[in-house]
């Protein structure tokens, strides 16, 4: 399960907007002023807390965030506190400025938690972003003298990109000044720290949502003497996990978002001969990305993405393997095709019973929302996840560099075929899929299959379109009048009888309590031959 | 990107082809469920010469379901409170699947004409709009002015 809080209490209501904080005067009586200093300034220094103490449930919410594993859970009480100091101006500006100063580098949840605070805590006003934009004062000079403390200047990177995120739209236009684009173009000198670079290109992505702010940095970029991200794609191939980010993220921007005139899109070079099973890019939720030869999958946004495959296993033994790339919350294992995609409500692989996934970041089995502990160690970046399904025996067995963990049977008592490989990501979280087209690192010692031998794609079905194309490609579909009226997919056959409102098909009407047009209950109703 | 449902892709369709007048929605570069919406404030209101922004997402068991709209432009209205968010009875229980972006956005105008009071989400500004309506439509028309307006 992924860590979201935006659903809890609010779940009847129309938005999606996190749950007021609690009220004022409870938190007056949480916070104290670290410093000793009479009571009658409290009301003041409540308003502009102490920095340290910031600092201090900042980390807080770091050390414990991983241990939360329910949606239905309270947030942790710093995570509380920290909301409740940022519903004003110099709060918010403080959270933000002590997430940049203290957040380090090597915990795998930092970014994460840079992104979950900032997206619960209240909207903050344009002033409140402007003075932070501000105080950062950022420029090409701030990127260079920046190199020398790479922690920092991540976090700013990643602040900048939910800055961009939170304020899409006009708003988002005027931040983007001069200054901001330098650092960020600046930052992705190859002597740069690879995480500087990392998020330093998802900003650019997350300002260039808005289509005016991509003109500005494409100009920017085209007045460079070489494209500085073109020079990163080749990262790709890296040994090193966080410039191999660096490659994907930079080859994904180049196919989907800064498309220069001279270069090829990467789906129109790459070879694909081998490969007979791939993540199915119709099977996928919104914001996943997906690489050009469809085995590997990476999340930027702050929803928990999800993926099926695009072969099936209904009888047997069948195997396959993941080299975990980012060492954060990933839920990997098997789903049906009745496993949803609930990304916004931060459910995926393992949270209902119709999948079964191992997250071995938090060392947790998941089945049903419900998770189980594991006494493996955290994962790391190159591990290899092995992921067995053995349909004979009704189990499931993980494991990690090809130490098993004990089998898992819960499933079954849902699904005893129709299995897919699949996975749910949270923010920046990456892994590459083996399917069998290369040879398996920790193979099984029993006859098993894969998906690679087994599957069979078209040419067409290899291609990973960039998502513009395939949009638009989409939105050009004819698509018939005679269809039904509410889900077009079908043809209309159906009238609803006594009011003889028509227009639906089958599985549409099955699904509706009283007529969609005239609200009134029907009893009955009654196929007609479509219109020829 | 998730197989889109044509219904999904018959109104984007529509909504680019029959634009509504006074209301702008442009689905997503990314995702093809979510929407950048732009209403303009209704003639003879309080709203006259304001351009507001929404947000409009069409969850996962849309049409079944309805979509989830919410104000991004600060407003002073008593059925919209100070995260954005609409109280519309078609938005809620009185949904239903023959209802489509386009109608749900043309509601949200006429809310704006005709601010009811009676089924407030913002108590504050529904206090004042049923004590002093006076008073409520200067704050509604400067609100329009400070957050609306080009400047």
């Amino acid at each position: 399960m992924g860590i979201c809080w935006c659903k809890q209490k609010n779940e009847e209501s129309d938005t999606y907007i996190p749950p007021q904080s609690p009220n004022s005067l409870q938190v007056h009586n949480i916070i104290q002023p670290v410093s000793p200093v009479s009571t009658q300034y409290s009301f003041r220094l409540s308003k502009i807390p102490d920095a340290s103490y910031v600092d201090k449930l900042v980390l807080e919410t770091l050390g414990v965030i991983a241990t939360l594993v329910d949606n239905e859970q309270e947030p942790p009480s710093s995570m509380l506190l920290l909301h409740n100091i940022a519903d004003n101006e110099e709060g918010w500006i403080q959270v933000v400025n002590s997430m940049i100063h203290v957040i380090p580098m090597q915990d795998p949840l930092g970014p994460s938690v840079i992104t979950l605070l900032l997206d619960d805590c209240p909207l903050p006003s344009k002033e409140s972003v402007f003075k932070v934009v501000n105080m950062l004062d950022l420029s090409e000079k701030a990127a260079i003298l920046g190199r020398s403390n790479p922690p920092i200047q991540r976090n700013i990177c990643v602040v900048l990109g939910c800055i961009a995120e939170k304020l899409a739209g006009p708003r988002n236009m005027e931040i983007l000044n001069d200054g901001i684009i330098d650092y960020l173009l600046t930052n992705l000198d190859p002597v740069t720290d690879p995480s500087v670079i990392l998020f330093s290109l998802i900003a650019l992505e997350k300002f260039a949502q808005t289509s005016s702010n991509k003109i500005t940095i494409m100009k920017k970029i085209k007045n460079l003497p070489i494209c500085p991200i073109s020079l990163l794609e080749s990262w790709k191939e890296e040994q090193h996990f966080v410039q191999r980010q660096v490659g994907f993220c930079a080859q994904w921007i180049l196919d989907n978002l800064f498309v220069m005139e001279a270069r090829q899109y990467t789906y129109q070079t790459i070879n694909t001969e081998k490969i007979n099973a791939m993540l199915n890019t119709s099977d996928v939720s919104e914001y996943l990305k997906i690489s050009p030869d469809g085995l590997e999958a990476r999340c930027d946004a702050y929803s928990f993405e999800s993926v099926r495959c695009t072969a099936q296993a209904d009888k047997g033994i069948w195997y396959y393997e993941v080299c975990i790339i980012t060492p954060g919350v990933m839920q990997i294992g098997w789903a049906t095709k009745n496993s949803n995609f609930l990304n916004h409500e931060g459910y995926g692989i393992g949270d209902d019973r119709y999948s079964l996934a191992y997250d071995g970041c938090r060392k947790l089995i998941w089945y049903n929302a419900k998770s189980d502990p594991q006494s493996l160690p955290r994962w790391q970046s190159g591990d290899i996840l092995g992921c067995l399904l053995d349909l004979d025996n009704q189990q499931i067995i993980f494991s990690v560099n090809g130490v098993s963990l004990p089998p898992c049977i819960h499933v079954f008592t849902m699904a005893k075929s129709g299995f897919f490989a699949a996975a749910s990501f949270m923010s920046f979280q990456q892994c590459r899929f083996n399917f069998g087209a290369e040879p398996f690192e920790h193979p099984p010692k029993v006859a098993y299959s894969t998906f690679n031998d087994h599957g069979s794609l078209t040419p067409e079905d290899k291609i990973v379109l960039p998502r513009h194309i395939f949009l638009n490609q989409l939105r050009e579909q004819n698509i018939g009048e005679d269809s039904c009226t509410l889900c077009y997919d079908q043809k209309a056959t159906i009238r609803l009888l006594p009011c003889e409102h028509s227009g639906f098909c089958e599985s549409c009407a099955n699904q509706l309590i009283e007529c969609p047009m005239c609200r009134s209950p029907f009893r009955e109703i009654e196929e007609y031959p479509p219109p020829s | 990107m998730a197989a889109l449902p044509r219904r999904i892709i018959k109104e984007t369709q529509r909504l680019m082809q029959e634009p509504v007048p006074g209301i702008s929605a442009v689905p997503d570069d990314s995702n093809a469920r979510y929407f950048h919406v732009i209403v303009t404030g209704p003639e003879d209101s309080p709203f006259e010469g304001g351009l507001f922004k929404l947000e409009l997402f069409l969850p996962e068991d849309y049409p079944m379901s309805a979509p989830k709209v919410r104000f991004i432009t600060k407003i002073y209205h008593p059925n919209i409170d100070r995260l954005g968010r609409i109280c519309l009875d078609i938005l809620k229980d009185k949904w239903s699947p023959a209802l489509q972006i386009r109608t749900v956005l043309l509601s949200i105008q006429a809310l704006l004409s005709a601010p009811n009071p009676d089924d407030p989400l913002a108590n504050d500004v529904a206090e004042l709009w049923k004590v002093n309506e006076s008073e409520a439509i200067r704050n509604a028309k400067e609100w329009t002015r400070r957050y609306a307006m080009d400047n």
